[in-house]
């Protein structure tokens, strides 16, 4: 009598849990979606200046920019949820929002598990190296076992530096502040990021750090596109168009947020 | 009361015991002084903790009037997160350790088994577990998030102040019950040791004194337990307050995500979380003050 009681309540935790996945069957496309439910959902992660909190806690930057501008031409409501990058992807597939504008680079390995929009941005991996290096630098001095860099866990700047320094070690952290940090106060000789974050942080700190590499020599450029589930044909052509009419617009909002400084008021600190 | 007076030897031996107090006091102050300076010189960090007053609170554009910022917000999520955790926790621990101790062998196995698999898997796969299948798969089937949507303004109101906004409701109870269940087990554990210190002639004693079973237990048994684990269960209950952190993992706003936000977009890395480190020490603090006193207070009755 015990044992069936047991028996059946494993029965019935186990039917709970393969429930939800029959009652969720390809109810469409997610535009249709999002048009229905009369509001975008757009995950996004903090990176300056893609998307960071201005003065007043709000959301700022590129992605925000390019957010608001394609809910307005949905004609629909836009809501911004911010996740930690980490999570971003399987957040996405959870159906926690239905697209990540978040500065996210199209690399091969992420296109296995969702489809991107075509580019409408790129990010450019780059370094700022502590200025202990700065006499005679050549790149190759990083691949030393005696070198540790510091980059974002998850970034293609992570994957980026661990392919051309192989010898180095990688020490990774899981936002921003940490690595510029990490440098600063040499427990790292170099750190690896997208621009603009390393040519900024070395025009902070001259005397601790600098930029190795010009603009045009990043270690890495990559597309950044926008991130839907997979199989989703009638989204990614409405993204996708979207972005080819809108390249005037994006080409003014990347002025803006990567090659002026007109929004660092904005933001405290 | 007059204090018998102590004869000279002993003043002495209280004097110099006394000097060795003031001697260690001074040791671990300077101990820090020099921990501070040293983490200055090494840090190299020009210290701005103007960003602090920026992000706790800011003024409503439209009327002026003061509001809390990203700082704030994230603190009162986790004031209601803990509070929350910790009602249900103990509730669920209660419960469990009831079984265990009294319950029928079938009952007695399953609240084991809760016990063992919360407490001896890491609690991140279980965040994880219950974002990615309880709060996506199975509370949009309860709808709730939903209804939330159409419910009156006052309904909506009220469930933003005691628990979470409406529209991110699913996220924030899935971190809430994996929290719960987290306390709950340990606090099971500190409760089941609790009932079982009590000797059974205390049971025994009540029986004989003519009360009845539930008496017993309320009167006599369950007073001592709670009274005996008091400190075991402060211990969890400030724990379970700073393991309120680990659902930033899942990004609910709470403080320590708001505090690595505000730290990401103003790069003002060791202000922010120096000051968050505070405020969690100043809510763990005044857990640690009440229990002092419940403790206190309950020793003497």
């Amino acid at each position: 009598m015990l044992i069936r009681r047991g028996v059946m309540t494993l029965a019935c935790a186990l039917l709970l849990f393969t429930l939800p996945a029959r009652a969720q069957p390809a109810q469409g496309s997610t535009i249709d979606t999002i048009v229905k439910r009369g509001t975008m959902m757009v995950g996004m992660a903090t990176f300056v200046p893609w998307a960071m909190r201005d003065k007043d806690g709000k959301l700022i930057g590129f992605e925000v920019d390019v957010a608001t501008k394609l809910a307005a031409d949905l004609g629909v409501k836009l809501d911004l949820v911010p996740t930690a990058w980490d999570g971003i992807i399987p957040a996405l597939l959870a159906g926690k929002f239905d697209v990540i504008i978040g500065g996210m680079t199209i690399t091969t390995k992420r296109n296995l598990t969702v489809n991107f929009s075509v580019p409408y941005d790129y990010a450019g991996s780059s370094l700022a190296v502590s200025t202990s290096l700065q006499n005679g630098f050549k790149l190759d001095a990083l691949n030393s076992p005696n070198v540790t860099i510091a980059c974002r866990r998850g970034t293609t700047a992570c994957s980026n530096a661990a392919e051309y320094f192989p010898k180095a070690t990688l020490r990774q952290f899981d936002d921003e502040a940490a690595i510029v940090q990490e440098v600063l106060n040499g427990n790292a000789t170099a750190f690896a990021a997208s621009e603009p974050l390393p040519s900024r942080s070395a025009a902070q700190n001259p005397s601790k750090l600098f930029t190795p590499l010009s603009q045009e020599q990043e270690l890495n450029r990559l597309p950044a596109g926008m991130a839907v589930r997979k199989g989703d044909v009638d989204t990614l052509n409405v993204l996708d168009n979207w972005i080819a009419a809108n390249s005037k617009f994006l080409r003014a909002r990347r002025h803006y947020w990567f090659e002026t400084q007109d929004w660092r008021s904005a933001v405290g600190g | 009361m007059q204090l018998p007076r102590l004869p000279p030897r002993t003043a002495r031996q209280l004097s110099s015991g006394r000097l060795l107090d003031v001697g260690v006091i001074l040791g671990a102050t300077a101990l820090l002084g020099v921990l501070v300076v040293r983490a200055n010189v090494v840090l190299n960090h020009h210290w701005d903790w103007s960003v602090i007053g920026t992000y706790l609170v800011r003024t409503d554009p439209a009327t002026g009037a003061w509001e809390p910022n990203l700082i704030l917000q994230g603190f009162f999520t986790t004031i209601r997160l803990a509070a929350w955790s910790l009602l249900l926790g103990t509730v669920v621990g209660a419960v469990c350790a009831g079984l265990l101790v009294y319950g029928r062998p079938a009952l007695r196995w399953l609240s084991r088994c809760f016990v063992e698999v919360v407490r001896d898997t890491p609690p991140i796969v279980l965040i994880f577990a219950l974002y990615f299948f309880v709060s996506s798969q199975m509370m949009p089937l309860l709808g709730l998030q939903g209804d939330l949507t159409i419910a009156p303004g006052w309904l909506r109101a009220t469930v933003a102040v005691v628990l979470a906004p409406p529209d991110r409701i699913n996220d924030f109870l899935s971190g809430l019950a994996c929290l719960a269940l987290l306390a709950g087990a340990y606090i099971t554990e500190i409760l089941r040791a609790g009932l079982q210190s009590i000797p059974r002639a205390q049971t025994e004693a009540g029986y004989a004194l003519g009360l009845r079973g539930w008496a017993v237990f309320r009167l006599v048994v369950l007073p001592q337990a709670v009274r005996n684990v008091l400190p075991a269960l402060a211990g969890q209950f400030i724990i379970s307050i700073k393991d309120s952190s680990l659902v930033a993992l899942i990004s609910i706003p709470e403080l320590t995500y708001m505090t690595s936000e505000v730290s990401s977009s103003t790069q003002r890395f060791f202000e922010v979380w120096l000051f968050t480190a505070g405020l969690y020490f100043c809510v763990c603090f005044a857990l640690s003050v009440l229990f002092g006193r419940l403790e206190r207070r309950w020793r003497r009755a």
